[in-house]
């Protein structure tokens, strides 16, 4: 009895600390992994600049990608953040060029952001309209919204001051980058140390165990989606400084592509498992996919499919995971 | 307050730690508890006996806090309190530990057992360490040596997801521990070592609520036992004091109503024969026959697998092992639109989820397992439907103001009416029956047992599974005793006596195959 | 546990079909077409309304099969991709395989089933929840119709194509039949045979459904594939009347066909619903857009409308259902 105790207390950190990494280990590998690929076949796609692009360009969906993991974490899912985003962009940069401070312009779309996504998050908690219905609708509005606000024109003009890519910290890192990094850490940390971070993961797990040890759901919810608006808002402020125009839309299904960042960095999407760190790295690996593309001469027009099967493929192994573990 | 070593651990002549007075609680249709009091003294297992429906579940929410009782109150300490929320019930020390376990699968066993009150550090980060401290002083302090703090609790085996959720009450000094039907998914091995730390509970001064349908168990661990029955509180009394067979009496003996009398059938061929039939985790090699015109009744407390097996002949588990023959045919039975296609019926335990679409009208309801009848190539013909339907609530003398009301807001007599009547629309040459006449007044029981001796007077195969030994002993023409997923003892009608059957159902040395 | 005496149930004020959602938004339905004849006077002509009808008929044949999925409990977001794959791989196959026209329009919708059969499979094997699974297949669909056609365009169809989505017959338009014909049939399968009222008993009760023998795992399957059905159906009729193919085709059509479903009085939780409701819905949703036309606000900007239409009705009917079930 004592040596099978013994065998097991050893057996198990190591099993532990293998289950804990993989994901994100594995992301990590396949980043590395693809990068010498492609590089071998074509080395100029392992060129400072291209991958300085690579990064730059895609940044602000990892950040985006933060936000949606929390969401999905604690069992919800939000489809509006795309629209979302080309709205507060637009809004950071109509201000900019009418003359208001740069910063106000700056923090503009995150205060925007917080309060459309804790809007909803309110109407899905408590008037417990199903989240699908709530951001389905809201991104329409936020979509035609733009549209009809902006009429497809493009804003150009922007002041000097505006443009945060142009920062670079330590002399090499650029600004998005470095947000992305400390936006992903910092969340990281948060969801791991502090209390309403781990209430997230209950609500998400268990919502009725979460209840009996004294979370509110429904709080937690809109928490949770105030947040997801924060880092959309800081998302939207990388995508409106990226480049010297601001367009007057973002990619077509923005969303997908969050969504599935989230979901290939480990984040279940049935609730409760996930990790920010997990998102981040699935987020730059899909944007290397897509620049990878380019060079072994795929064509472009693939990488959404690539994003579909992807996606379908985590969703069927997580469900499968799911049911194997319940069924044990 | 001295205690001497020879005395027992508790002293019911102390203060008790948990009293409840008077309390009733109704629900719309159905009165729940009425006028249930009893005590628990500190460091004492109180068992909770009783059937399905008796009130166990009720009383067990009201003290955890769940919803309050309509009349009554709940004393903790010597001081009265006010339990509206879980919330309430933690802070006065009570904590439970349901039948489905409330954790999060992927989260680790610390971070479960201190969910929503983990220790913390400076500005107010989690101490996650501390956390991980904590859990292995409590496993330490319950001698559990083959769980880690960081093991994912999806990873668990049953027996270790309970103990993680003993666990967790303890860190929250819980000094009341509820425990609802505890041993119903463990292994003998995980059996013995809860009854351990319930041991080591008692020693600590955790006053424990033992909720049980296992005789053998609540003779084993527990101190005193009341017994529940219809709502109220029947007995209490000191397990040394006590037998087995006393207690079944309590939790099942009722005053015998005028069933109505046993026609005698012609017994046929077997419709229904059932061989070394397999399913995890509660149907073991089960064998059995029901012949047309017989009604076989399926004696057994709670947990001995009745319903799985029903469920396995009826196709919503199919079977692992073994073989089925339907009128002398061999079948697999992989669905229930199969079994149904096979002449197979079955009314389910818990109409309201199984049996039932509340929503739907009556005359939904009434052909919603025999669509094909009233439908010409796919289309449903009103007329039809509606005549099935009108004839189904006269012959059951279903109680509704019209075929378009809605099932739902019918009575539980009348509901059960119609999942019979559903079936029968059928015309099935099996009928099982899970529970029949439970929570139904005294006048719907009798008609639905004046039909089935009359679908038996048709040839019907009936295999009736009943908690009410009256009922089983008075309609059947064979009593069959499950116990643990097995049958155990089978008894003529001569030979079916409420001691036999009692018996057989407890698992004494004394149950006997009878002629 | 002893039973009490249930109270009489309570007379009832008016007719049942009075008080019922659909009635309900057919009332508004007729004043907001008396609403719209009065601001436009060239409104309420016979030429005008069925050309309106042109124009629901690409969200209405969706529409369809939603209104059934819904009633189950389901969803399905991917209608919109398979749109716009179908309508690429009508025009590939027939550009770039050769298929004689008719042979790539019944390939076309042969790709539609079978990317709805295969949501309808995943969703009843693997049991991913359909939220899930139509989110990650509107993902593939649309990719793998972007990957397709690269981007590229299909023009130059035979004349007679063009009859589908740009002519008359009988002096109705000639995709106005089909959705006719479809409603018709959807509205008898949904409300008069077995099948109809499985996929009631499922989205109101799946378990009991299966319990008394239903073949619920068969039905999903069935009304996902029409889905797709429908969407390659619908994409048919799209590109004939705009006479090209473009891999953004159907982008946004899950919007315009729940909102339908939902406003037409489908419980977005299930078990509620008709066809007769959806249509009206439909009517509702064009005569809306016309109204917002006819102020000067142009196609983007009315998903504004539309978004604010579900979220509102969702709404509604959620709180009338609460108080209905007494909560």
């Amino acid at each position: 009895m004592s040596t099978m105790a013994v065998t097991q207390a050893e057996a198990d950190p190591r099993r532990f600390l293998r289950a804990l990494a993989s994901q994100e280990a594995l992301l990590a590998i396949a980043v590395i992994f693809l990068a010498v690929a492609v590089g071998l076949y074509n080395p100029r796609f392992l060129a400072t600049r291209n991958l300085s692009d690579v990064l730059l360009g895609n940044a602000y969906i990892a950040v985006a990608a933060v936000g949606m993991s929390m969401v999905i974490v604690s069992g919800n899912i939000d489809i509006s953040v795309g629209s979302l985003i080309g709205v507060l962009a637009t809004l950071s940069g109509t201000l900019a060029v009418n003359g208001v401070p740069i910063i106000v312009a700056w923090l503009a779309p995150l205060v925007a952001g917080i309060l459309v996504m804790a809007l909803q998050g309110i109407i899905i908690a408590y008037l417990r309209i199903p989240a699908i219905v709530v951001t389905l609708g809201m991104l329409s509005i936020l979509k035609g919204g733009l549209i009809s606000v902006t009429g497809g024109k493009w804003i150009t003009d922007l002041p000097d001051g505006f443009h945060l890519a142009d920062t670079e910290l330590f002399g090499t890192v650029p600004m998005p980058v470095f947000l992305m990094i400390v936006a992903t850490i910092l969340a990281a940390i948060w969801m791991r140390y502090s209390a309403p971070g781990r209430a997230i993961y209950a609500v998400g797990g268990n919502a009725e165990a979460a209840r009996l040890c004294g979370i509110s759901q429904p709080r937690t919810v809109v928490m949770v989606f105030a947040l997801h608006g924060l880092f959309a808002g800081i998302a939207a402020l990388l995508y409106a400084t990226q480049l010297r125009v601001i367009q007057s839309t973002v990619p077509p299904n923005l969303e997908l592509t969050i969504i599935t960042a989230a979901v290939v960095g480990g984040v279940s999407i049935l609730g409760g498992v996930g990790t920010v760190i997990g998102s981040t790295l699935a987020a730059i690996l899909i944007a290397e996919i897509a620049s990878a593309l380019v060079f072994i001469d795929v064509s472009p027009y693939w990488i959404r499919a690539v994003q579909g099967v992807l996606i379908l493929v985590t969703v069927i192994a997580d469900i499968l995971r799911r049911r194997r573990m319940a069924g044990a | 307050m001295t205690m001497a070593s020879d005395q027992a651990p508790h002293d019911t002549t102390a203060p008790p730690i948990l009293s409840v007075r008077g309390i009733e609680k109704s629900f719309p249709g159905v009165r729940a508890l009425t006028g249930v009091s009893f005590d628990v003294a500190k460091g004492e297992v109180h068992a909770l006996l009783g059937e399905n429906g008796a009130g166990k579940s009720t009383l067990i929410k009201i003290v955890s806090g769940v919803f309050p009782p309509d009349r009554g109150e709940v004393i903790v300490d010597g001081r009265p309190v006010s339990l509206t929320r879980p919330d309430d019930a933690r802070r006065a020390g009570i904590a439970t530990i349901y039948q489905e376990l409330l954790l999060f699968p992927e989260l680790t066993v610390a971070e479960n057992i201190f969910m929503g009150h983990a220790p913390r550090k400076g500005f107010g980060r989690l101490d996650w360490r501390a956390m991980r401290d904590k859990t292995r002083a409590l496993l330490a302090s319950l001698e559990i040596h083959d769980l880690q703090a960081d093991r994912v609790v999806g990873s668990l085996s049953v027996g270790n997801r309970q103990r993680v959720e003993i666990l967790r009450a303890l860190s929250q000094d819980a000094r009341i521990l509820i425990m609802d039907e505890p041993t119903a998914a463990l292994t003998e091995y995980d059996v013995t070592r809860l009854f351990d730390i319930v041991r080591k509970l008692k020693a600590r001064g955790v006053a424990v609520i033992y909720i049980s349908h296992k005789l053998d168990e609540i003779f084993a661990i527990a101190d005193r036992v009341t017994v529940l029955r219809d709502g109220a509180h029947v007995a209490t009394r000191r397990v040394a004091e006590t037998d087995a067979s006393t207690l079944v009496q309590s939790m099942v003996g009722r005053k015998i109503e005028s069933l109505f009398p046993k026609i005698t059938v012609p017994i046929g061929a077997p419709v229904l024969e059932v061989r070394d039939l397999e399913r995890r985790p509660l149907t073991k090699k089960v064998s059995l026959t029901v012949r047309a015109g017989e009604i076989v009744g399926l004696a057994g407390l709670v947990g001995s697998g009745r319903s799985e097996l029903a469920q396995t002949i009826f196709g919503v588990t199919p079977a692992e092992g073994g073989e089925i023959r339907i009128a002398g045919a061999q079948v697999a039975i992989a669905s229930p639109a199969q079994a149904r296609a096979l002449g197979i019926a079955y009314v389910p335990e818990d109409r309201g989820t199984q049996g039932l679409v509340r929503a739907m009208t009556v005359r939904e309801n009434f052909s919603l397992a025999a669509l094909g009848k009233v439908a010409l190539g796919g289309f449903i013909d009103r007329t039809a439907e509606r005549k099935l339907a009108g004839d189904g609530v006269k012959r059951f003398a279903v109680k509704t103001s019209s075929l378009e009301q809605v099932a739902g807001k019918l009575s539980g007599g009348n509901q059960q009416k119609i999942v019979l009547g559903k079936w029968l629309a059928n015309q099935p040459r099996l009928l099982i029956l899970d529970e029949p006449t439970r929570g139904i007044d005294v006048g719907a029981k009798a008609e639905i047992h004046r039909l089935m001796g009359e679908l038996a007077s048709q040839g019907l195969a009936i295999l009736m599974i009943s908690s009410e030994l009256p009922e089983v002993l008075g309609m059947s023409d064979r009593v069959l005793v499950m116990r643990e997923g097995r049958i155990v003892a089978e008894f003529s009608r001569e030979a079916a006596t409420q001691e036999a059957v009692g018996a057989a159902m407890m698992g004494s040395h004394n149950a006997e195959q009878a002629a | 546990m002893s039973e009490i005496p249930l109270p009489q149930a309570a007379r009832r004020v008016a007719p049942w079909w009075l008080t019922r959602h659909e009635t309900m938004l057919a009332a508004i339905l007729l004043v907001a077409l008396i609403v719209l004849g009065a601001l436009n006077n060239r409104f309420l002509t016979l030429d005008n309304l069925l050309n309106q009808g042109r124009l629901t008929t690409e969200v209405g044949l969706i529409a369809l099969p939603m209104t059934f999925i819904i009633i189950t409990g389901g969803i399905d977001l991917s209608v919109g991709s398979i749109v716009g794959l179908c309508a690429i791989l009508l025009g590939y196959s027939w550009k770039n395989f050769g298929f004689p026209l008719p042979l790539a329009i019944a390939f076309s919708l042969l790709v539609g089933a079978a990317a709805g059969f295969l949501n309808g499979l995943v969703i009843t094997r693997v049991k991913v929840p359909p939220l899930i699974m139509t989110i990650a297949t509107l993902a593939l669909y649309r990719g793998l119709a972007e990957g397709i056609s690269q981007a590229r365009s299909v023009r130059g169809y035979p004349e007679w194509f063009y009859f589908i989505g740009q002519e008359n017959l009988l002096g109705v338009p000639a995709q106005l039949w089909l959705l006719l014909i479809a409603i018709v049939i959807a509205g008898i399968v949904l409300d008069r045979t077995t099948f109809g009222r499985t996929l009631y008993a499922i989205g109101n009760n799946e378990t009991a459904a299966r319990f008394s023998g239903l073949p619920v795992d068969r039905a999903k399957l069935i009304i996902y594939t029409l889905s797709g059905l429908m969407a390659a159906l619908s994409a048919v009729v799209l590109v004939s009347r705009v006479t090209t193919t473009r891999s953004d085709m159907g982008i946004g059509y899950e919007l315009d066909v729940i909102a339908t479903v939902v406003l037409g009085g489908t419980s977005i939780f299930g078990g509620v619903g008709t066809i007769w409701g959806t249509v009206v819905g439909l009517a509702m949703i064009q005569l809306l857009k016309d109204g917002l036309a006819l102020t000067g606000v142009k196609g983007d900007a009315t998903i504004v409308v539309i978004g604010t239409v579900l979220i509102l009705s969702t709404l509604v009917a959620s709180s009338l259902q609460r108080r209905r079930d007494g909560v």
